[in-house]
């Protein structure tokens, strides 16, 4: 019989449209699938070719394995590493824990932006008018997010395997692709983690930050494992110690799949069970709706500025004070079994060279760089966010210029900044003083400070994109951040000249407080970040307020 | 002389090859309440986001109480409050703590009238943002706006998304607020909002103002509706001169006027006619007759090129 619509010449647009949401999401999650697949196969395939390159002697390797084989300080940081001597150990020590890292981040943060994120901005209630229901649609887009998994995965698998065929590297395609399965398993996971906590929370915000704190707990029970203080089968607590359990290239152990299978698929079917019983826009969690008012940091723009990124650089705050404690304790000991040419080598590359508790605290600064790093790049696009929603017209349809405006995000997020470089040095000071390791608070707060220089430059670089391209603010400030930290990843071992190495943020840092801090070079780049921020001003000044 | 409230001289906005705006001359002047009306996309907002600098214009100037929109914006600023359309506030804040931000930015609040305001539009202030619906999130940026008794509002479609208790009590507010000598430049879609609130009106298309006036002036320019009712057969009265839109139903034809009634009526004088009523345009109706004057204009051009 033929319907109302069919008579009116209503057109069925599409083969299924029941599967609209998955293949939107799919659309989205394959293309950044893509992007992050090649940065996940040329972090690998550098590790792998870099070792042959630098590692070249039988002698150098068994230097390798003797300095960090065993060493449980590094394990606590980047994971057992075993094998050492022969170039599928290394690359496996050298990239699995920097890429499950970042495949749960990209995971978390993809998940809980397609879930959460277009639910806060309304776009599901649109979705949700048509053939779907509430757990059809979160069904849907859980299958899209594994679409771009399976991308990330065959991307990095195709790059591995290729690299693999050099007759030097020699790792042969079964073992490539277990290996490209284990560093993208924790992806994998945290888009069920993100899946998960876009049910529980009110907002994608507070969804990404459960996500992000799994992450953390998971990643401290399996660091606790790998240092040798708790006993190994804790790393079977955490997801991160599951991946770490596959042991790919070395002693592969398929069987460590089947909590990575089964953790995702649980947390996938409660995320969709839960998206069917709970009302649109609402939590599972109770969200408190009301609240007694607290008027405190709402007298202006700047003050309203503190307020709004408080938490967030709380939280980042907290986050670098641990990593600088725990890299503080473990810095002496780690710092002792930095012996043989090889090694030191690898620790010069990085701009820390010599030996001892100093070396190893230069090469760690690198991290608190990189996380400093992220905190301006959330503050750039934290404050596009406020004009692309049109937040930002409430305040400039009053008295307020857009240059006070501006300065003020730019003076609250260099002070966070600041702060967090001094937090980063105080508290590996205390970890460092706790072990004695004969460093002075001053020489910390310095080199705190120095790993903030990047931070600052990326942070004008990035409000001077706001300021004359608005729509690549966050493309322009990640792609920086990204490409500079894939300079460090593949100069730290490979071969690069240093035309390429000079175009990482990074590089320009001095590795304080293996050697002093260059406050010149610092200085230039302080000098950058404030120029491009007035530059961005005053491009912000003139151009038109441009939302989404 | 005192200074208008709003004053634009060829005022024009374009976007690529896209004239959003074109050449606006408009006047706005102290104690005057203005409608904008137009449909989507002729170019209100676009108008209104000139006035408040939040977008540059191509060419032209404005002025709010004689500051220059561009350079002055914030001595400008100063003397407005403006509600925008889409209620886009901060989430993690309760309504109460938004208000006290938008106040202490302001820098200008009448705390007592504020509470009185969030009494009439029946707000719950200890809600976070999150949790209103998009008609109380309006009501949050109404009463932001209200509250600081500005010298001129500028309200972009600001009853979208209230209920119609809540827009009649927005129609008080705007009856004190002109009563207190506040200029008020509204924007809206809701015809009898702007019939009820405005001494003048102007309608604008596809970028340009092409009328602008009071109710009365405007309804002295257009046709009246007139509906005859007689009882034999209907007289043809397509071919009398300033009668258009003739539409016969039963013993009843309805058409419009231009200009004289007199041809008309000595048309139908000799045809039987038992009643005659005649009625002003309303507001929807005027508006209505300028767009369909348009399509009627397009209508013969479409015609031939379609041949």
């Amino acid at each position: 019989m033929e319907t109302e619509a069919a008579l009116l010449g209503v057109a069925r647009i599409g083969r299924s449209p029941g599967s609209v949401v998955a293949r939107l999401t799919a659309r989205k999650a394959i293309r950044s699938g893509i992007l992050w697949g090649y940065v996940f196969g040329v972090v690998v395939a550098s590790s792998a070719i870099s070792y042959v390159s630098i590692y070249k002697t039988q002698i150098a390797r068994d230097h390798l394995e003797a300095a960090f084989g065993a060493n449980h300080a590094t394990s606590a940081l980047f994971g057992p590493a075993s094998q050492l001597q022969t170039v599928a150990g290394f690359t496996v020590f050298k990239a699995s824990m920097t890429l499950m890292l970042l495949g749960a981040v990209w995971g978390l943060l993809i998940s809980t932006r397609l879930l959460r994120g277009e639910e806060d901005a309304g776009r599901w209630e649109v979705l949700l008018g048509g053939q779907t229901t509430r757990s059809g649609a979160t069904l849907q887009t859980v299958v899209g997010l594994a679409g771009g998994a399976a991308t990330l995965w065959a991307i990095t698998a195709i790059i591995t395997v290729v690299a693999g065929l050099s007759s030097k590297v020699q790792i042969s395609a079964g073992p490539a692709l277990f290996l490209a399965l284990a560093l993208v398993a924790t992806a994998v996971m945290w888009l069920a983690v993100g899946a998960l906590t876009s049910q529980l929370a009110a907002t994608r915000r507070q969804a990404a930050a459960y996500a992000a704190t799994v992450l953390g707990v998971s990643y401290a029970v399996r660091m606790v494992a790998d240092s040798g203080i708790g006993p190994n089968w804790l790393r079977w607590a955490s997801p991160l110690g599951w991946v770490e359990e596959l042991q790919p290239l070395t002693s592969p152990r398929p069987v460590a799949l089947l909590p990575i299978v089964a953790f995702t698929a649980a947390l996938s079917a409660v995320a969709v069970h839960l998206a069917g019983t709970r009302d649109l826009g609402t939590s599972t969690l109770p969200d408190r709706a009301n609240a007694t008012p607290h008027l405190q940091l709402l007298s202006g723009p700047v003050a309203m500025t503190m307020r709004l990124i408080r938490s967030t650089i709380v939280g980042w705050g907290v986050a670098i004070s641990l990593t600088g404690l725990l890299v503080g304790l473990v810095a002496k000991a780690a710092g002792a079994t930095i012996s043989g040419s090889s090694v030191e080598q690898v620790f010069s590359r990085l701009g820390a060279p010599g030996t001892g508790t100093a070396t190893y605290l230069g090469v760690s600064s690198l991290i608190v760089a990189v996380l400093i790093a992220f905190v301006a790049g959330g503050q750039v696009t934290a404050a596009r966010a406020e004009e692309a929603t049109g937040r930002l017209d409430h305040l400039l349809v009053r008295p307020v210029s857009r240059e006070r405006w501006f300065a003020g995000r730019c003076l609250v997020a260099a002070s966070g900044l600041v702060a967090c470089g001094v937090l980063s040095g105080v508290s590996t000071w205390l970890g460092a003083a706790s072990e004695h390791a004969g460093l002075g608070v001053d020489t910390m707060l310095g080199a705190g400070l120095n790993a903030v220089a990047p931070a600052l430059c990326l942070l004008g670089i990035g409000l001077f994109t706001m300021g004359v391209w608005p729509r690549a603010t966050s493309v322009s400030t990640y792609g920086v951040l990204g490409w500079s930290l894939l300079i460090e990843i593949v100069g730290g071992v490979g071969a690069l000249n240093h035309w390429i190495l000079d175009t990482s943020l990074f590089h320009q840092m001095s590795a304080a407080p293996a050697v002093p801090p260059n406050w010149a070079t610092g200085g230039i780049m302080l000098l950058i970040g404030l120029g491009c921020m007035a530059a961005g001003a005053m491009a912000f000044k003139r151009r038109d307020l441009t939302g989404e | 002389m005192a200074a208008s409230a709003i004053r634009t001289e060829g005022l024009s906005k374009r976007y690529g090859g896209l004239d959003a705006l074109k050449d606006l001359d408009l006047e706005v002047g102290e104690g005057e309440v203005v409608g904008y009306l137009g449909p989507n996309g002729a170019g209100k907002t676009t108008t209104l986001r000139l006035l408040l600098a939040l977008i540059q214009p191509t060419a032209g100037r404005a002025e709010i109480f004689g500051l220059d929109c561009q350079r002055q914006s914030v001595e400008a600023h100063r003397l407005l409050a403006y509600v925008a359309g889409e209620a886009s506030l901060w989430p993690a804040l309760t309504g109460l703590e938004t208000l006290h931000l938008l106040g202490r930015v302001q820098g200008r609040v009448d705390e007592s009238y504020r509470d009185e305001l969030i009494g009439r539009f029946e707000l719950d202030p200890s809600k976070k943002v999150r949790a209103y619906s998009k008609g109380n999130r309006q009501k949050v940026i109404l009463i932001a706006a209200l509250m600081t008794r500005a010298d001129l509002l500028i309200l972009d479609e600001p009853t979208s998304g209230l209920d119609p208790l809540m827009e009649q009590q927005f129609r008080h507010c705007i009856h004190e607020a002109r009563d207190r000598g506040q200029s008020v430049f509204l924007s809206s879609h809701i015809m009898s909002e702007v019939e009820a609130l405005c001494d003048r009106v102007g309608i604008l298309r596809e970028g340009k103002l092409i009328e602008m006036g009071t109710l009365a002036e405007m309804r002295h320019l257009s046709s009246l509706s007139v509906e005859v009712t007689f009882d034999g057969v209907l007289p043809d009265l397509s071919g009398v001169p300033g009668v258009s839109a003739v539409h016969a139903e039963g013993h009843v034809v309805r058409c419009q006027v231009r200009g004289s009634a007199e041809p008309l009526l000595k048309a139908i004088a000799t045809s039987g006619a038992t009643r005659v009523l005649s009625r002003e345009p309303s507001l929807e109706e005027l508006f209505l007759a300028q767009y369909g004057r348009k399509s009627e204009e397009e209508m013969p051009a479409a015609e031939t090129s379609g041949n």
